[in-house]
């Protein structure tokens, strides 16, 4: 990996920002340390400045030029930088200050004052001036050189102890981007091979449980997901291909034969009427395939509404009666008058309740019976639909939701095996959910019970204020 | 074609042939179509683009037109909804590959009067084409007189020939659809969707049985034979001349 890909990095830039922070860090303390100890020493020199005018005051004008005059010898140098003695016109007497400093008054405050001498660099003073007898001034200053030096030093101190800690943590910073980069470039790896087509290959996640890792995991989870899925299609198409084939071999042999053959126009008519059929039976799985995938792909739910299940079951029960009492079953709705509101798209419950009912009758036997009740349930809605038929072994509950199952207990009533799966899909939809069970309502035939419990009607949205 | 596929029979003879707008642009179909809707005594204009659809469907007078919602040039749709802008009220079937209810709706919306899905049978094709030519008469009429039928909509009783016959309500309400459309072949998929407004297609035989039923209070033994069963399509409520 390149220097520029490791500097790109987020870990990198991470370790600049932290860099930054510490030299900002750095730089306040320093800054707020400098200006504690200038207020503080400004204070003490002002103080060290009133407290020697006072003491000189009270002295002998000659004393006190005499003291002047010798202040090189005097411990007065090591408090009192410069001292010096004006007459009234500003006219130096005697001290170490030969000219009147520009903007100086002699009003006993301090000032700080810059000073020009002829022969030396500018320098800064905190300067007093205070009348004395004899019509004198007598000026007093200390030298800021203490505040310069202490601010050099400190200067020094961050400098000495910024730049190793920098190079430290960017020292530090390129390891971790180097490591977050050679994961990181493992994993485009293995994407890389899985987009080739290698759909096993899994990123890699080892035991630590950091954030990569957890990722790493989640993405792993996807790709199992993903993988099932196709697995899923690939067996759906399989299956499609088989259904298809045989009534699309049946229509074939027929046209066959009759395009060989010297049949009359009535069995020319015949032949025609079945390959017709077949094909009918092709377009019945291509349709239920399309409303299948119509309805799992459609998170649309633009005909859904509040609606009365009781009523949609009372439909269907009237829509099916005929069918029951033609093969002797009886078929009732066994549920009071009172509505059972469940939100939902009327046109595709009636085809849950119509495929549902519809295997009923199919897998009952004359004299047998099938029951659709519908309840309320909490605050959802609760629907069975019962038969005294074959039943459904457990081992084969949720195998009969998957596309084109049918148990071979079924192999010989025909359907195109799609029922259950569209049932499903449909109640996904709904976030609907659906049980298997037995009915056991006669001792040698278990029967099959569908119980599907709605979720509660979503209260409506308060309207706008 | 064979000779089941006549046109209508009650219709008078003089009657000009009704004329069909189909605006499909696969010309298989298409040509299948007309040759079929010719045969029932239609006179076809075929047009492949919706943009000509358009322009012979503003300035030609026809009886009923089918549409194709995928056409180049101009969407099915978007041909409808310009015909119905411009103040065409004839009949339009809209045909399409597209069977989700969602585009069925849409295709309604759009001004449609019907809808039909690819893969279609011709016998449905040309039962809708007739059913829409002749809608019902929602007039507010009491009292529906077909043949030796007569069914009072207010006391919910039907009568033949003096009659009375028990009916359970969706006998009932089977019969009436018959009797308001009588000599007309009527697919079970329009049974399905007009008389129990459901729009799924079911496995088995659900129409024919209540058919069946009805038709056993319908036709005594020995009584002419009003409810017809058409072979691979449907049924038709035929009333004896």
């Amino acid at each position: 990996m390149s220097l520029g890909e490791l500097l790109r990095t987020a870990t990198f830039r991470l370790t600049l920002a932290v860099v930054a922070a510490m030299i900002g860090a750095a730089a306040l303390q320093f800054s707020l340390g400098y200006s504690q100890t200038k207020t503080f020493e400004f204070l003490r020199s002002d103080m060290l400045l009133h407290r020697e005018a006072a003491l000189l005051e009270g002295e002998k004008p000659q004393d006190l030029e005499h003291k002047i005059r010798d202040r090189a010898t005097d411990d007065l140098r090591v408090v009192i930088n410069q001292a010096a003695l004006f007459d009234a016109q500003h006219h130096s007497i005697a001290g170490d200050l030969h000219k009147w400093p520009d903007g100086l008054v002699a009003d006993g405050h301090v000032r700080e004052l810059t000073v020009w001498p002829t022969e030396d660099a500018p320098y800064v003073l905190r300067i007093l001036a205070v009348p004395v007898a004899g019509g004198r001034i007598l000026v007093l200053a200390r030298g800021l050189h203490m505040l310069d030096e202490l601010r050099l030093m400190m200067r020094h101190s961050l400098l000495v102890s910024i730049v190793p800690t920098v190079l430290f943590a960017l020292m530090t910073g390129v390891v971790l981007s180097h490591r977050a980069l050679a994961r990181v470039t493992v994993m485009h790896e293995a994407i890389d091979r899985i987009m080739d087509g290698d759909l096993h290959e899994r990123l890699p996640s080892g035991r630590e449980r950091d954030e990569m890792e957890r990722l790493a995991g989640s993405v792993n989870r996807m790709l199992d997901r993903l993988e099932h899925l196709m697995d899923e299609i690939r067996d759906v198409g399989n299956d499609i291909a088989h259904d298809l084939r045989t009534p699309l071999a049946r229509v074939r042999a027929r046209l066959d034969r009759a395009q060989g053959g010297t049949q009359s126009a009535d069995a020319l008519r015949g032949v025609v009427a079945r390959a017709i059929d077949d094909l009918d039976q092709c377009f019945s799985i291509i349709t239920a395939l399309l409303r299948i995938g119509e309805i799992e792909n459609a998170r649309r739910r633009v005909g859904f509404a509040v609606i009365d299940l009781q009523e949609i079951a009372a439909d269907i029960v009237d829509l099916y009666e005929p069918i029951a009492e033609a093969k002797q079953i009886r078929l009732d709705l066994l549920s009071g008058n009172a509505p059972v509101p469940v939100y939902g798209d009327r046109d595709l419950l009636i085809e849950v309740l119509a495929n549902l009912i519809d295997n009923a009758i199919k897998f009952t036997d004359a004299g047998g019976e099938v029951s659709l009740s519908v309840i309320r349930y909490g605050d959802g809605a609760r629907l069975e639909v019962a038969d005294t038929g074959i039943g459904i072994a457990p081992e084969e509950r949720q195998a009969v939701m998957n596309r084109f199952y049918r148990s071979d207990k079924s192999r010989h009533i025909p359907g195109s095996g799609l029922g259950l799966s569209l049932v499903s899909a449909i109640l996904r939809l709904h976030n609907a959910a659906l049980t298997i069970s037995d009915t056991r309502r006669r001792e040698s035939r278990p029967g099959a019970l569908f119980g599907i419990v709605f979720p509660p009607v979503p209260t409506p949205a308060p309207p706008p204020a | 074609m064979n000779a089941t596929s006549k046109p209508d029979p009650s219709a008078p003879a003089q009657e000009p042939a009704p004329r069909v707008l189909l605006v499909e642009d696969d010309g298989k179909i298409a040509q299948e179509v007309a040759e079929e809707l010719e045969s029932r005594g239609f006179s076809v204009r075929h047009e492949r683009t919706g943009s000509s659809g358009l322009s012979v469907g503003l300035g030609g007078n026809f009886d009923v037109m089918i549409i194709d919602r995928m056409l180049p040039e101009m969407d099915g749709l978007t041909l409808i909804e310009t015909l119905r802008g411009r103040q065409v009220s004839t009949p339009v079937l809209v045909l399409s590959a597209m069977s989700a209810v969602d585009d069925r709706v849409s295709g309604l919306k759009a001004g449609g009067d019907d809808y039909l899905t690819k893969p279609f049978a011709m016998e449905e094709l040309a039962a809708r084409l007739e059913a829409l030519m002749r809608r019902p008469n929602n007039t507010r009429e009491t009292m529906l007189h077909v043949g030796p039928l007569a069914m009072d909509l207010i006391e919910r009783t039907v009568t033949r020939d003096g009659v009375v016959i028990e009916l359970l309500p969706r006998e009932f309400r089977l019969l009436e659809y018959l009797m308001r459309r009588p000599n007309q072949v009527l697919t079970r998929n329009m049974l399905l969707e007009d008389v129990w407004n459901y729009r799924f297609i079911p496995q088995t035989n659900l129409v024919d049985v209540h058919i069946g039923k009805l038709r056993r209070k319908i036709d005594e033994p020995g009584a002419t034979p009003l409810i017809q069963s058409i072979r691979g399509t449907g049924f038709m409520l035929r009333i004896p001349e």
